[in-house]
């Protein structure tokens, strides 16, 4: 049977290969009759990985361990979804995942309007860029990382999923980035085919793919904010972002992405900066698959332990290569000859504000790599603590506050749209600063970024309230409120909390800030499957009663000695206490660390609206596009 | 329209040098102060004491001769190299330790070396037990 399956990733391979070359020979033969059997191609490739991905998950389902795969990632005692969600679960069946969700993306694409209504010379491009990114993938599948390997004899036994990754969050998140991963390379296959098969009478790329370049970015920032949500909820630290090499790797193509929006709602409403927006597009793409290289290679050592792989010199080649042909593609691309309107216009904050982006992303990058490009001049290793990320983007991410905003209060073609939305939202700046400062915040970064994320929240109010701006860019408007309150929340939360050890016998009290915490109960017990220590703490602040937090130690059966944190909280709009139980000391008293995150809510409140609002924007029906003037 | 652009492109010239000495002191300071070693054991060991007053050591806790601080936090163990277990180096770290941390686990500490030949850590993270694992086959 998985003969069968390793057959169906070479059919997909065979395919491409054959697809992708009959689209490059109708090219330079300048025979359009090939492309009839080159949009065929997508099909044997979709139905091949489908294929392929239904019988890793019956393998998944049924426990056969005669998989390495699956021996390796799940076992008997696992539920039914977390053996099925085991499918992403490593490097194989993520790439088989990934390499599925381009090929149905394409195939969904080649099937709607937009695509029928491009020329044969565009289509066939699209399908030269299309069938080399499925081959590459079906090439990793079929050589350096195959998930249908078979041992024998099978273990009687799985190695089972860390209790740490059995969590909703992280379920979600490494499908969601790998699906927005995917959904950036239709955009970007279909730029390219327009930059070296240019036809003015043809809608412009991002006009077409506008809806799947905005679907790929919701995923990816939802499996972002899940990933952040899950380190705070799962791993006990406190904390959601630690700078680490493999968080970077999701950042960076976000970034570029986001820029690449940005610089495509001018190319929309303008038809200016043709170029700048086919170079976002590929940068986004390119450095979806340098995360891949990032998290799979093992160039940089990272705290998740994802290792040494065999895929790392493949994707080197592949994305030299890439960045190859968007160069050429890039250059041979028409200008568009339109000059941009004055700095003082929406234009030009857009501009300026995709180039903070872009300026963050390559910083990032760099950053990341600095492990290994500091030993071109070093002898050692040198890399960067979370101490210079902080110190470089967080300052940029406070100007990319202050633009978004300014940015409505400015028109397209230059100058204020509405005076009176300017004066709102300076007041509302200066009103922050001043309840920040109140409120003991003192430190400059923070304070702006906040400021001008409570004024980029009135602006997009007034914008909704009095423009009635929702009939046109609902999506713009959800994201950049979502984004706003995310600010906030990372703003206050990541300067203003504090954290402290206690270590305390039973009745006996701690205090951390205003509040204090008595230690009401010790319990030592064990459930089905795990032992458990928690200790029951009395929360109170000014003698009230605010309620009580249980934070818990469990040993797992399945998991030796090692031990997990179940942490609690005081879930809450305004501060949310959050404890987490270290352990018991040899007096039997407990050490709990507790720590007070003020309006850390807002951060997941925020990156849900950031990916709720575009989604029901794009589900609405369409409306016809507002006057160019208005509040985009 | 050529005109504006004449009229545009200094002042877009002028913003994006602006933006660029703006990150570029950004990056610069921090480059110079939050630079620090990125090491294994048994690299760290071949570099002078005094180098590593700031650095990040990737390693193995080592079976043996890990001590919980009582009361706690804290622990002290051997950092073993990955792949030459007979170097190592003894680190002290005084904070809360992690869920993951037992021997064998693969630990990145980061902080500086003091005068006895100790890592005293300020930070201790144990490799996330990824669900993207090693390749555990022969390929």
């Amino acid at each position: 049977m998985y003969i069968f399956a390793s057959a169906m990733q070479y059919l997909a391979l065979a395919a491409s290969i054959a697809a992708g070359g009959a689209a490059l020979t109708a090219l330079l033969r300048g025979d359009g009759r090939l492309l009839r059997f080159v949009e065929k191609g997508h099909w044997v490739t979709s139905v091949a990985l489908v294929l392929a991905s239904s019988l890793l998950l019956h393998a998944l389902y049924w426990n056969d361990f005669r998989l390495v795969y699956v021996a390796g990632h799940t076992d008997t005692l696992l539920p039914a979804f977390y053996r099925l969600t085991a499918f992403w679960a490593g490097q194989p069946g993520s790439l088989l995942f990934w390499a599925l969700a381009v090929s149905v993306a394409g195939t969904l694409f080649a099937g709607t309007p937009s695509y029928a209504s491009l020329k044969p010379l565009t289509r066939l491009w699209y399908w030269v860029v299309f069938f080399a990114i499925t081959a590459f993938f079906a090439l990793l599948l079929t050589t350096w990382s195959d998930p249908f390997v078979m041992q024998d004899p099978a273990p009687r036994d799985g190695s089972g999923l860390n209790p740490l990754l059995q969590h909703p969050g992280m379920i979600f998140h490494p499908p969601l980035l790998f699906l927005g991963y995917a959904g950036f390379v239709i955009p970007c296959c279909l730029a390219l085919a327009q930059c070296l098969a240019p036809d003015p009478e043809e809608r412009p790329w991002h006009e077409i793919s506008r809806p799947i370049a905005i679907l790929a970015w919701i995923m990816l920032t939802a499996g972002i904010v899940l990933g952040a949500w899950w380190a705070y909820m799962e791993l006990g630290w406190g904390g959601y972002w630690a700078w680490d090499p493999v968080e970077n790797a999701s950042l960076i193509p976000w970034l570029f992405g986001t820029a690449s929006l940005h610089t495509m709602a001018i190319a929309r409403r303008k038809g200016k900066l043709a170029r700048a927006n086919v170079l976002a597009m590929a940068m986004t793409t390119i450095s979806a698959f340098f995360a891949t290289y990032l998290v799979r290679s093992g160039v940089v050592q990272s705290v998740h332990a994802f290792g040494d792989s065999t895929v790392g010199t493949p994707l080197t080649v592949f994305i030299l290569l890439a960045i190859l042909i968007c160069a050429w593609a890039c250059a041979s691309a028409k200008p568009s000859g339109e000059p941009l309107a004055g700095l003082a216009s929406r234009e030009g904050f857009l501009t300026l504000l995709a180039w903070l982006l872009l300026a963050m992303a390559l910083i990032i990058l760099a950053a990341t790599m600095w492990p290994v490009l500091s030993k071109l001049w070093t002898d050692g290793a040198k890399g960067l603590d979370a101490g210079f990320y902080n110190r470089v983007c967080l300052p940029l991410a406070a100007l990319v506050m202050l633009f978004m905003a300014a940015c409505p209060c400015l028109s397209w073609t230059g100058g204020l749209l509405r005076r009176e939305r300017l004066w709102y939202a300076l007041g509302a700046m200066a009103l922050t600063l001043g309840a920040c400062f109140a409120f003991g915040l003192r430190q400059p970064v923070a304070m702006f970024g906040a400021a001008g994320a409570v004024a980029a929240l009135v602006t997009v109010g007034l914008s909704i309230a009095r423009d009635r701006a929702w009939r046109g860019p609902l999506a713009a408007l959800g994201a950049h409120a979502g984004m706003a309150l995310l600010a906030i929340g990372v703003a206050f939360s990541g300067t203003c909390g504090i954290e402290k050890d206690l270590i305390l016998s039973k009745d006996e009290s701690g205090t951390v800030g205003d509040y204090t915490f008595t230690l009401k109960s010790v319990e030592d017990g064990g459930r089905p499957g795990h032992h458990f220590l928690a200790g029951t703490l009395l929360v109170e602040q000014d003698g009230r009663t605010l309620g009580t937090l249980t934070p818990e130690r469990r040993i797992y059966d399945k998991f030796g000695t090692m031990q997990f944190s179940e942490v609690d909280i005081l879930p809450s709009l305004g501060t949310e206490i959050y404890a987490s139980l270290l352990g018991m000391d040899d007096d039997k008293r407990l050490l709990v660390q507790v720590s007070t995150k003020p309006l850390v809510n807002w951060l997941w409140i925020g990156g849900t609206l950031m990916c709720l609002v575009p989604l029901a924007a794009l589900l609405r029906r369409r409306k016809p596009a507002p006057a160019a003037d208005d509040d985009a | 329209m050529p005109m504006p652009a004449k009229k545009n492109t200094p002042v877009y010239l002028a913003a994006f040098l602006l933006l660029l000495a703006g990150v570029g002191y950004l990056a610069y300071a921090g480059f110079a102060e939050n630079s620090v070693y990125f090491l294994n054991v048994a690299e760290a060991k071949a570099v002078p004491t005094q180098q590593l007053h700031a650095a990040r050591l990737f390693g193995t806790v080592a079976g043996e001769g890990i001590r919980t601080h009582a009361p706690g936090p804290g622990v002290s163990f051997s950092l073993q190299d990955k792949d030459d277990a007979s170097q190592t180096i003894e680190v002290n770290y005084a904070g809360a330790v992690p869920d993951t941390f037992k021997p064998g686990a693969e630990v990145i500490v980061e902080g500086g070396m003091v005068g006895d030949g100790r890592f005293d850590a300020k930070i201790l993270m144990t490799k996330c037990p990824s669900k993207y694992q090693k390749q555990n086959r022969a390929s």
